[in-house]
């Protein structure tokens, strides 16, 4: 992996070809489910390689895969924002204090032993579509590329109490609208 | 302890500091709720993990060879070539033109004078082959047409044009050859010698083929193109 990124800095394009081809499909998930629609996400990515491969010499950081995601991360959300009719307002409203745990409204399958389940799944993109953009990508970037919060924080340019507060109402949302649809706790 | 609420998601990512950390464990053992909430958030990060990859249409990597460095002087070399040949083109095309056409204006002479040798040949055959000391066949009336057909016009541009020039001094030749021919036989020879020059026309070098550099500007075009669109590309 060292080798490889020595050999991309010193203009092997092979060299970062390889190391490009290993993150492609998982900035590609990334970028899809921040910005929604395929055919953005595919542009995004590939604008995001494209500008990394430029930058390549000014990456000085220990994760490369974190470099990758910051640049896709923040092209994705350029991207939102320019769909906004005013970009220089902030991508998502004030977050308040105020966070709620929804209680299980009926008896449904226990939570835990619906990893494999479609219809869990689909419920979890649902809440994850409806989350602000900046939960969202916290939390993407957390449960499915298992970065660490101060990772994240440098992906994201924000600090790492925001991240930590990002990700628990990430979480905590879609764990609500599990609840809501159904299903109990595994322990309730 | 208060519900450590706000603190469970960072505790089941082992993201709090060592003493966060055991407060809130310390809180969990004796707070059922806590456990609960602590279990449905795990079981949600576990649903967010197991999501289903979605895969690119197509591939995303970008394009990043470069080209080498003299891809680009090739294509303008090539297109100076393209351009340079179509001119070579148009020049070998004017200059063979030209002397086709004056190849084709000494022509008609030579037929008529064939001819006239045509219809005095059997008077003058004997007297005009002995006297110029001409090869045989080249006396005979059928001879005599040889050149004529030879060098009357055909599209074939890279005739000689020295036939005509040649005929001249081919009948000079025979005037000093030959003593005393008859007008027949002088005229016969010097057609036939004039045949067999032009038998041998195209003596002309090959670079003033105009066809050549057609194909040539034809060639280097292409590659210009083909170049260019690889240059583009990158």
């Amino acid at each position: 992996m060292q080798l490889l990124i020595g050999r991309a800095r010193a203009g092997d394009t092979r060299a970062f070809e390889e190391l490009a081809r290993r993150e492609e499909r998982a900035l590609y998930r990334h970028a899809l489910r921040i910005v929604g629609t395929t055919a953005d996400a595919e542009d995004i990515v590939q604008d995001a390689l494209f500008s990394a491969w430029r930058s390549i010499a000014s990456f000085q950081g220990v994760s490369f895969r974190a470099w990758l995601f910051r640049i896709a991360t923040n092209r994705a959300l350029d991207q939102l924002r320019s769909r906004k009719r005013r970009p220089e307002l902030p991508l998502d409203p004030p977050e308040d204090d105020e966070v709620t745990w929804a209680e299980p409204v009926a008896p449904g399958p226990d939570l835990t032993q619906l990893a494999g389940d479609r219809e869990a799944l689909a419920a979890v993109e649902t809440a994850l579509e409806a989350l602000p953009a900046e939960q969202r990508t916290a939390l993407l970037l957390r449960d499915v590329e298992g970065f660490g919060y101060e990772e994240i924080a440098v992906i994201t340019s924000v600090e790492i109490g925001t991240v930590k507060s990002r990700i628990h109402r990430g979480r905590l949302a879609v764990r609500n609208t599990l609840i809501g649809r159904g299903w109990k706790g595994p322990q309730g | 302890m208060q519900h450590p609420h706000a603190e469970l998601s960072a505790y089941i990512d082992d993201a709090l500091d060592p003493a966060a950390q055991a407060a809130v464990d310390g809180h969990l053992v004796a707070c059922a709720v806590c456990q609960a909430h602590v279990a449905e958030l795990r079981a949600t990060a576990a649903l967010m993990r197991a999501l289903p990859d979605p895969v690119p249409s197509r591939s995303l990597l970008p394009r990043l060879a470069t080209a080498p460095a003299w891809l680009a002087p090739l294509r303008t070399l090539m297109t100076l070539a393209s351009g340079a040949a179509v001119f070579l083109f148009i020049a070998s095309a004017l200059i063979t033109n030209i002397t086709f056409l004056a190849g084709s204006a000494a022509a008609p002479a030579a037929l008529d004078a064939s001819r006239n040798t045509a219809a005095s040949a059997p008077e003058a055959q004997a007297g005009g082959a002995a006297a110029s000391g001409a090869p045989a066949p080249a006396s005979t009336p059928f001879a005599a047409f040889q050149p004529t057909a030879s060098s009357t016009p055909s599209l074939d541009l890279t005739r000689s044009p020295q036939s005509a020039a040649t005929a001249d001094n081919a009948q000079k030749r025979a005037d000093q050859a030959s003593p005393s021919p008859s007008e027949a036989g002088r005229v016969a020879v010097a057609t036939g010698e004039n045949a067999g020059v032009a038998s041998q026309a195209p003596q002309r070098s090959p670079l003033v083929n105009p066809w050549l550099w057609l194909a040539v500007a034809i060639v280097c075009a292409a590659l210009a193109i083909a170049l260019h669109r690889r240059l583009r590309t990158v």
